[in-house]
C-alpha cells in the first residue's frame, strides 16, 4: 500500500514537473507577484522605522529585512491554491474522474503542490540571494533555531496544506467560494504575520492571532530563525503546530466525507 | 472622431447588456470591493499606530493615495484589460481576422471592445474615498489643483494604455504567454504606497519599466498639492513618447501578423 | 462585358519559417545561425471571377485554398502578384473595400457569446454605418430566408451550433456586401444544417448577383454550389472550370460492377479490376470510350446477373488528381 503511494508521487512528480515545464513563463511571472509582496511591507516598515529615528517596536530596518526575508521562504513554502481549484473541479464534473481512480484525489493535490514549491526554487533561491544583497538583513540568531527552521517550515507548510485543502471542501456546499476564499485570506494577510510583525500589531490582534492558524504557519517559523524565541516558545510553537495539524485532517476528513455524500447524491 | 467615440459607447452599452445577464455579479464585486479597501485601511491604521507620517504622507494623503489607488485600478479594469484580454484571446484563437475586415481602425477596436461596467462600482468606491479624504485635508480646492489632478490622472491613463497595449502586442511574437497581462497586476501591489518608501532601484522600475508611479503616487502628489512642475514635465514627455513607441510597435506586430514583411 | 469583380494576377505567397534543430548539437549551432526554410504557400496563381459567380476552391488541407482566401480579402500580404477584388488591391485593406466584403469562418464565431444576436446584428449595423432603412429590409429578408425568428433573441451560447451558424451567416451579410469569402462554412454541421447554409446561399445568390468565393473539404457543398472549381494543391493552381469538366479530364474512366456466375473467364482480361468483393462481383475500370464495346463483351461472354456503370465519384477523382501531386498542366478558364 505504502510503497504503492510512493510509485504514484514519483511517476506525478515527473508529470507535473513537465507539464509545470510548460507554463514556466506563466509561473515565473507568478512568482514575481508573489516576491513582491513582502517587499512591499519591507520597505513600508523600513520607511517608518527611519521617521521614528531607527527602530519601532524594536525592529530597525535590518531586522524587518531578515524578517520579510525570511517569510520569503516561508510564504512559499505555506502556498496553497487548490481553494480556488475546486469549485471548477467539482461543477465541471473532472472530480469524478479522480474519484474513479485507486487514489485519494487528494495525493494528486500534494504532488503537485510539493513539485511547485521544489520546481520554484530556481526562481526563488536566486531572487532571495539577490535581495540579500539589497536589502542586508541583520541576524542576530544561534544556530540552533537555524537548524530548528526547515523543521518548522515543513510543519508550517504541512499546516499550511491541510488548512487550505478543507477550506477547498467547501465548495461542495457552496459555489460563492470567491467570498470565502477571500475572507480566509483577508484573515490570513492580518494575522499571520504578512502585514507587519505580530509584536507591532494592537494588543487585541495580537490576542486573536493567538488563536487563530495563521500565525503558526508564518509568524512562528520566523520567529523562531530569526532568534527570537526561547527553548519553551519553541516547543510550545511546535506543539501547536502539531496540534493544528491534527484538528485540519479531522476537519479535512470530515468535510470530505460528508461533501462526497452530498456530491453523489445529487448526481456527481 | 465622432464616429469612433460612438462605437465606444455602443460597446460600453454592450457590456452594460451583457452583464445584466449576470445581475448577482454587482453587487457581489461591490463587496469585494469594500472588504478589499478595508483591508487597505486596517493596514493603514495599523502603520499609523506607530508613526504619524510616512515618507513625508501624512494619514489624510494616504487615505486619498488609496483613493486613487482604487479608482485607477477600477479604470483598468473596465476597459483596458479586458479588452486586451479578448484581443489576446483573439490572435490566439484565430478568430482576429474578423476585427481586422471591420472597415474601422484596428487599434480602436481592439482597446474599446469588451466593457466590464461591473467595474463601475470600484470607480465609484475610488471616487468616495477621494472625497472622504479631500474632505478631511480642508484645503481649498483651486482650479489649479483641480486642473493638475486631472492632468495626472490622464497621463497616467494614457500610460497605463501604452504599457498594457505593448504587453498584449508581444502575442503577435509569441503566442503563448497566457498571462503577460499579470505582470501589471503583480507590480500594481506596490501602488498602494507611495513610490517614494522604495529603494532606488525599485523605485525607477516602478517608474519606468512598469509604470505603477504615474499611475497611482503621481495623481496622489496633485491631491496632496505636492506635485512638482518637473515630475509632470516628465509625465507628459513620457505619455508622448509611449503613444509614439506602442503606436508604432502594434503596427509593426499588425504587420507581422498580416506577413507584410520579414 | 463588365470588369472582373475578382481578378488575381501571379499570385505568391512564401513563408519564412525557422528550421527547428534535431538533436543537441544542432540546437546549440542554432544559437548563432538561424537558418529558414522558405514553404511556398501559394505558388503564382492566376484567375478572373466575374459578378454573381459562385466559385469553390478546392483543395486538401494546407494546400492554400484558406491562404489565397486571406490574400483575396486583405488579411494577409502576398510575397508575389496582385489581387484586385472590386477594383481595390486588397492589401491596402482600405475602408471602402472592406465595407464591400465579407468573411465567414466555419466553427469561428465573431458574434458576441453572452448577449442574443439582434444585438450583435445592431453592433454590425453601427460598425458599417449601414442607414436604417436598407438594415430593416435586409434584416427581415435574412430573417426569413434562413428562419431567424425563434433565435435571435436567444443568448448566443444557448444555440446549437447548426443555429448559431445560421446567426453567424445573417450578421455578416447585413451590410449586403458584394463579395462573400466562405471558408469552410458548413464545417462540423449535421447534414440538415449544412443543407440548410447551402440552399440559402444559392438563393441569396440568385437574389442579390453577389459574388461567392467558397472553400470547403464537403463535396457536397462544392457539388450543389459551386458550377466552377479552382483546385489548389501545394500552392498551385491544378484546374479552373466547370466541376465536370474535372471530372472528364482527370478521370476519362469509367466504373463497371459486374455480378456474375463464376467461370473460367478472368474479368481482368477487359478492364483493370479496382475491387473483387467475391469470387463473382467485381468492380472494373475501363475507359470511357470503350465503356459500351466492353459492357457488350461482358453481358456476351459472361452469365450476367446484374450490372451496373457508373460515373467515378468526385471524391475518387479529386483522391486521384491529389496522389498525382505535382502535374505541370493547368487548365485554361472556360470561357
Amino acid at each position: 500500500m505504502l510503497a504503492n503511494l510512493v510509485q504514484f508521487y514519483l511517476a506525478r512528480f515527473r508529470i507535473n514537473l513537465a507539464v509545470q515545464f510548460q507554463y514556466r513563463v506563466a509561473m515565473g511571472i507568478w512568482m514575481l507577484g508573489l516576491i513582491l509582496e513582502p517587499l512591499v511591507y519591507l520597505c513600508v516598515w523600513t520607511s517608518v522605522a527611519k521617521t521614528q529615528g531607527g527602530t519601532v517596536g524594536g525592529f530597525g530596518p535590518g531586522d524587518f529585512a531578515a524578517y520579510y526575508l525570511i517569510m520569503l521562504l516561508v510564504h512559499h513554502a505555506c502556498l496553497i491554491w487548490h481553494m480556488f481549484e475546486y469549485d471548477f473541479i467539482i461543477r465541471q464534473g473532472i472530480l469524478s474522474n479522480r474519484l474513479l481512480r485507486p487514489i485519494h484525489p487528494i495525493h494528486g493535490d500534494i504532488s503537485e503542490n510539493i513539485t511547485y514549491k521544489v520546481f520554484m526554487l530556481v526562481i526563488l533561491l536566486p531572487a532571495f540571494g539577490l535581495l540579500w544583497y539589497l536589502f542586508k538583513p541583520e541576524f542576530h540568531t544561534t544556530v540552533g533555531a537555524v537548524a530548528l527552521f526547515p523543521f518548522a517550515l515543513l510543519m508550517a507548510g504541512a499546516l499550511a496544506f491541510f488548512a487550505g485543502w478543507a477550506l477547498a471542501m467547501a465548495a461542495f456546499w457552496t459555489n460563492r467560494t470567491a467570498a470565502v476564499n477571500q475572507a480566509w485570506f483577508v484573515a490570513m494577510f492580518f494575522f499571520s504575520g504578512q502585514a507587519a510583525p505580530l509584536s507591532l500589531l494592537p494588543p487585541w490582534m495580537q490576542d486573536v492571532a493567538f488563536y487563530l492558524p495563521f500565525r503558526w504557519m508564518y509568524s512562528f517559523p520566523i520567529e523562531l530563525c530569526l532568534g527570537r524565541l526561547d527553548t519553551r516558545k519553541i516547543l510550545h510553537g511546535f506543539g501547536t503546530q502539531a496540534l493544528w495539524i491534527l484538528g485540519f485532517l479531522i476537519i479535512m476528513n470530515f468535510a470530505w466525507r460528508s461533501g462526497i455524500k452530498r456530491y453523489s447524491a445529487s448526481g456527481g | 472622431m465622432f464616429r469612433h467615440l460612438s462605437l465606444a459607447l455602443h460597446y460600453f452599452r454592450l457590456g452594460l447588456a451583457t452583464e445584466m445577464e449576470y445581475r448577482m455579479n454587482f453587487f457581489i464585486q461591490l463587496i469585494t470591493a469594500c472588504i478589499n479597501l478595508a483591508v487597505s485601511l486596517g493596514g493603514l491604521e495599523i502603520i499609523f499606530s506607530h508613526t504619524q507620517t510616512l515618507n513625508g504622507w501624512t494619514h489624510t494623503e494616504l487615505l486619498a493615495l488609496i483613493g486613487v489607488y482604487f479608482l485607477m485600478s477600477a479604470l483598468i479594469h473596465t476597459i483596458i484589460q479586458p479588452s486586451l484580454q479578448k484581443f489576446m484571446e483573439d490572435v490566439r484563437g484565430g478568430t482576429l481576422d474578423f476585427l481586422l475586415l471591420k472597415p474601422v481602425e484596428p487599434q480602436w477596436l481592439v482597446s474599446v471592445r469588451q466593457v466590464q461596467v461591473m467595474q463601475l462600482a470600484n470607480v465609484l468606491l475610488g471616487a468616495v474615498v477621494i472625497t472622504v479624504a479631500l474632505m478631511r485635508m480642508g484645503t481649498a480646492i483651486t482650479i489649479a489643483h483641480t486642473a493638475a489632478f486631472l492632468l495626472a490622472l490622464t497621463l497616467g491613463l494614457i500610460i497605463v494604455y501604452c504599457f498594457w497595449l505593448m504587453l498584449a502586442t508581444l502575442v503577435f511574437w509569441f503566442l503563448k504567454i497566457d498571462n503577460i497581462l499579470v505582470i501589471f497586476e503583480s507590480l500594481y501591489e506596490a501602488g498602494r504606497w507611495p513610490v517614494g518608501i522604495y529603494p532606488a532601484w525599485l523605485k525607477f522600475i516602478l517608474t519606468f519599466v512598469v509604470p505603477v508611479a504615474f499611475v497611482v503616487t503621481v495623481p496622489a502628489e496633485a491631491l496632496a498639492g505636492r506635485l512638482s512642475p518637473q515630475t509632470l514635465g516628465i509625465g507628459v514627455l513620457l505619455a508622448v513618447a509611449m503613444l509614439v513607441l506602442s503606436r508604432w510597435f502594434w503596427r509593426r506586430g499588425l504587420r507581422r501578423y498580416e506577413g507584410a514583411s520579414a | 462585358m463588365d470588369s472582373p469583380v475578382v481578378c488575381v494576377e501571379k499570385l505568391s505567397k512564401t513563408y519564412l519559417t525557422p528550421v527547428r534543430p534535431e538533436g543537441l548539437q544542432a540546437a546549440f549551432k542554432s544559437l548563432f545561425n538561424r537558418t529558414t526554410k522558405a514553404v511556398k504557400a501559394v505558388e503564382s496563381i492566376g484567375f478572373e471571377i466575374a459578378a454573381g459567380e459562385i466559385v469553390g476552391f478546392l483543395g486538401p488541407n494546407g494546400a492554400g485554398k484558406t491562404t489565397t482566401l486571406k490574400m483575396l480579402s486583405g488579411l494577409l500580404h502576398p510575397t508575389g502578384g496582385m489581387a484586385r477584388v472590386l477594383g481595390h488591391d486588397a492589401k491596402r485593406r482600405e475602408h471602402a473595400f472592406l465595407r464591400q466584403i465579407t468573411l465567414v469562418m466555419g466553427q469561428r464565431n465573431q458574434l458576441v457569446w453572452d448577449i442574443p444576436a439582434s444585438d450583435s446584428f445592431a453592433l454590425n449595423k453601427k460598425i458599417y454605418n449601414v442607414p436604417d432603412a436598407q438594415f430593416k429590409e435586409t434584416l427581415a429578408e435574412l430573417t426569413e430566408l434562413l428562419e431567424l425568428a425563434p433565435l435571435v433573441s436567444k443568448p448566443v451560447r444557448n444555440l446549437s451550433l447548426g443555429e448559431r451558424m445560421k446567426c453567424e451567416v445573417a450578421g455578416a451579410l447585413l451590410h449586403r456586401p458584394k463579395v462573400l469569402f466562405l471558408d469552410e462554412p458548413t464545417l462540423g454541421l449535421d447534414v440538415t444544417a449544412q443543407r440548410r447554409i447551402r440552399e440559402f446561399i444559392k438563393t441569396y445568390n440568385a437574389r442579390h448577383n453577389s459574388t461567392v468565393l467558397l472553400t470547403s473539404h464537403y463535396m457536397a457543398d462544392v457539388e450543389a454550389l459551386a458550377k466552377r472549381v479552382l483546385v489548389i494543391h501545394h500552392g498551385k493552381l491544378l484546374f479552373d472550370g466547370p466541376l465536370a469538366d474535372l471530372v472528364t479530364r482527370f478521370s476519362p474512366h469509367k466504373t463497371i460492377i459486374l455480378d456474375f456466375e463464376p467461370c473460367e473467364r478472368d474479368p481482368a482480361n477487359y478492364g483493370t479490376v479496382v475491387k473483387t468483393e467475391a469470387p463473382g462481383r467485381v468492380t472494373l475500370s475501363v475507359p470511357k470510350d470503350q465503356t459500351a464495346a466492353i459492357t457488350a463483351r461482358l453481358l456476351q461472354d459472361f452469365t450476367v446477373k446484374d450490372l451496373t456503370v457508373e460515373d467515378p465519384s468526385i471524391e475518387e477523382v479529386i483522391e486521384m488528381v491529389f496522389a498525382d501531386g505535382t502535374r505541370q498542366e493547368t487548365a485554361t478558364p472556360s470561357a
